[in-house]
């Protein structure tokens, strides 16, 4: 510890290299940090928002298949399910250039508090969506985006149904991951019935809330064989499999971002070996010096690499904190991006932060070590001689 | 001017220092280049697909043709509006498309949203870069399917002579067609009426695709068509449409140039670092120089030369690990699928293309003279007699 004035001091001695270090190392730690939010973004989306009770039943064909909306009732009545909500894709657009730019669905009021209980929806809020037939719940990352807020009116365009429905927002989904824009699904039926389109007939797919979970697996088993020759055949899976399918399209991207989030993270070694060992050629006479002077050599070796570890964790901090600021201003002028599905959700978590320091600590070991193990064994004759 | 010999010299005589600044640049060079080749792989695949002659017609407000719907009797009219296309044999050459996205399962087992697209022979026509390259055209009604390039390498049933499972049905792959990179070799072909019974659509067609004749005005026929009252049209070329399409790829370029960006600032650091410690450690051969009668210019330039070498080094060498990575990744991943807006999707092959290189080249050199500039400044103004006197 009473060295550490000492290896401050020598930072301090070439204020410019040592800025520069820790400029070039923070800058890669941000990086990492930012491409790291990607492939995060996905994990936290199948563990956070993945219930183990919640499972989903879909059309096996493919989601852009509808199931006849009477499959709903007859799911509801399985033993095991305790709730179930159906989600029918309105496909609206918010501004007609930018095309869907958020997913919103027709749902059923009654089931949301109870199928979605681990979201923790606002019961007041939830009971102004049954009273407004034009209500609207919306996710909270959306909200952000579009600068709406609770009482307002918006207007959708309909692009698979002839229909523009204008809506009052009157809950949120409180999450910044969730995009969702939810509205009551006989408010969609009634205004195709005005316009001479007959109702709603099909849904989209179905949220079950099953009791138990060791009744999940037998649950799916009977719905899927409930339905096995009727018109419309089912596939019913954990919501976790479910999106982990949704976004598997997306692995080859995660992939390409690893391998760039690893280059760059060797990168950062690179930078620091450099520094690392200028420093200690411009410094072998004074540590000769030293030596003779009687520091040991595990002295040496200590102070030497303490100096890499502190430059390389200070340029990795100032990096991590510049990340969480970066992402701020991202999140503001970007939002939910269709084609970055959840990757496009730039949170820097605890976690990431964690990795990034990590990441810098160990940057500064690995890069420290063979110059100061180098400066320690040198012989002090020959340096002197050397040198002087 | 100081000779080259000088520069490269001295490069060579500090070998591990110029070692690990080279690979820095070339790591931001190979990170940047995968990077922005993924992007704008994706983008050519997206943007190179469509033929200027065609205009595709959708329903008025859809924003693809997945959201699209075509009645039959709409079809019917328009395609012998005046200004179409027609072959030998007097059939205009307008296509009658429907696109549904079924589940495909890959080899790994992981399904993704594929887009099938239902078509009449007169497709082909059509979109003359579709070109069948084993196999044959499917036979309608007979449950056959030709499957673009990109499908038939990563899902499962999808080679010729496959039986292919998606929808209600099971499909007999006769044929693979290749359309020089664009989107179309993500899809799947088959006769349009199967498609609509498969997928129980009443109105089965979601867009068409028309060929303008040679010499007729596309603006005109256009209009027409969006100003026909019976029917609430919309006609766009096939060029603007894919455009629009890949706007979606357009945030990715951010990310990519932040990227490019922040790591370029920092492997300017890197090398600015390098070249400091070599004016430092070079202070008395700098002072000799200039009291032999070397010019302040020469000296700038020498270093200057030395850190663009260094740049261009670390370019040739991560441009082409660059390049065997994007193909090594491309084969391990059977392509790189993407999403696009409407949830199908795209098979990229990574290829790193001339444009990416260029790109690379630019940052790599900026780096360089980023990098050498002050060290390069501080070398020159450097007085000889104290340079000399200190050393």
């Amino acid at each position: 510890m009473k060295f550490l004035p000492f290896i401050w001091r020598q930072l301090a001695r070439n204020k410019l290299r040592t800025a520069l270090t820790a400029g070039a190392i923070g800058l890669a730690v941000s990086l990492v940090c930012l491409l790291l939010t990607m492939p995060a973004g996905l994990d936290a989306l199948l563990s956070d928002v993945a219930s183990n009770t919640r499972i989903v039943v879909h059309n096996e064909a493919g989601l852009v298949y509808p199931l006849p909306y009477a499959y709903l009732q007859k799911i509801r009545a399985q033993p095991g399910v305790v709730s179930a909500a159906s989600w029918t894709w309105y496909g609206g657009v918010f501004r007609e250039e930018k095309g869907v730019e958020f997913p919103n669905f027709a749902v059923e009021p009654d089931p949301l508090g109870s199928v979605w209980a681990d979201w923790k929806l606002d019961p007041q809020q939830l009971e102004a969506f049954r009273r407004h037939r034009d209500g609207a719940i919306v996710g909270r990352g959306t909200l952000l985006k579009n600068g709406w807020k609770i009482g307002d009116r918006v207007t959708l365009k309909g692009t698979i149904y002839p229909v523009d429905l204008s809506f009052l927002i009157v809950g949120e989904i409180a999450s910044e991951r969730a995009p969702h824009f939810w509205f009551q699904r006989e408010y969609l039926d009634q205004a195709l019935r005005a316009a001479g389109r007959g109702g709603l007939d099909i849904l989209g797919i179905v949220w079950v809330r099953v009791d138990d979970p060791a009744r999940v697996a037998p649950l799916m088993r009977e719905i899927d064989e409930l339905f096995h020759n009727s018109e419309a055949v089912t596939a019913s899976e954990t919501e976790k499999s479910y999106f982990a399918n949704f976004f598997s399209m997306l692995e080859g991207f995660v992939t390409v971002i690893l391998i760039v989030t690893g280059l760059v993270a060797l990168c950062i070694v690179f930078i620091a070996a450099n520094t690392a060992s200028m420093a200690v050629r411009e410094r072998l006479g004074e540590i000769a010096v030293l030596k003779a002077l009687g520091f040991s050599r595990r002295l040496i070796f200590g102070t030497l690499l303490t100096e890499a570890v502190l430059l390389a964790t200070l340029g990795g901090a100032l990096g991590a904190l510049g990340a969480l600021g970066l992402t701020q201003l991202l999140r503001s002028g970007g939002g939910w991006n269709p084609a970055l599905g959840p990757l496009g959700s730039f949170i820097v978590t605890q976690t990431i932060l964690v990795q990034g320091l990590f990441l810098a600590l160990f940057v500064g070991m690995i890069s420290g070590v063979v110059p100061a193990l180098g400066a320690a064994r040198r012989s002090v004759a020959e340096t002197l001689r050397e040198v002087f | 001017m100081l000779p080259l010999r000088y520069s490269l010299g001295n490069l060579a005589a500090r070998r591990t220092r110029t070692l690990l600044t080279v690979a820095v640049i070339a790591l931001v060079v190979i990170a940047t280049t995968l990077f922005g080749s993924l992007v704008s792989s994706l983008r050519r695949t997206l943007v190179g697909t469509g033929d200027e002659r065609n205009l595709i017609v959708l329903r008025k407000g859809a924003t693809n043709d997945g959201s699209s719907v075509i009645p039959l009797e709409a079809f019917q009219s328009l395609r012998f509006f005046e200004g179409i296309a027609r072959d030998a044999a007097g059939n205009p050459l307008a296509s009658p498309e429907l696109v549904v996205q079924p589940f495909f399962r890959t080899a790994e087992g992981g399904r993704e949203n594929v887009l099938v697209r239902g078509v009449e022979a007169v497709a082909l026509q059509v979109h003359d870069e579709v070109a069948i390259v084993e196999g044959r055209m499917f036979q309608p009604s007979s449950g056959e399917a030709i499957v673009g390039s990109g499908v038939a390498g990563r899902y499962v049933g999808a080679r010729v002579g496959d039986t292919l499972p998606f929808g209600r049905g099971h499909w007999k792959v006769v044929g693979r067609f290749d359309s020089n990179g664009s989107s179309f070799e993500s899809e799947v072909w088959v006769d349009v009426r199967e498609l609509a019974a498969d997928a129980k659509r009443t109105i089965p067609y979601s867009g068409l695709r028309v060929r303008a004749a040679d010499g007729a005005d596309m603006d005109a026929l256009a209009r027409r068509i969006d100003a026909d009252p019976r029917y609430a049209l919309e006609a766009l070329p096939e060029p603007a449409y894919y455009e629009k399409q890949a706007e979606s790829a357009n945030s990715l370029y951010f990310i990519v140039i932040g990227l490019a960006v922040l790591a370029g600032i920092g492997a300017a650091f890197g090398a600015t670092n390098t070249l400091y410690a070599a004016v430092q450690s070079r202070r008395a051969e700098i002072g000799t120089l200039r009291a032999l009668g070397f010019s302040r210019t020469a000296i700038v330039v020498s270093f200057l030369i030395e850190s663009l070498a260094i740049a261009f080094g670390g370019f040739a060498v991560g441009a082409a690990l660059a390049a065997l990575l994007g193909r090594l990744v491309s084969y391990w991943l059977g392509g790189i699928a993407f999403g696009a807006a409407t949830f199908t999707t795209n098979v990229i092959q990574l290829r790193v293309g001339a444009s990416d290189l260029a790109a690379a080249l630019a940052l790599a050199l900026v780096i360089g003279l980023a990098g050498g500039l002050a060290p390069a400044a501080h070398a020159a103004r450097m007085r000889p007699i104290e340079a000399l006197r200190r050393a």
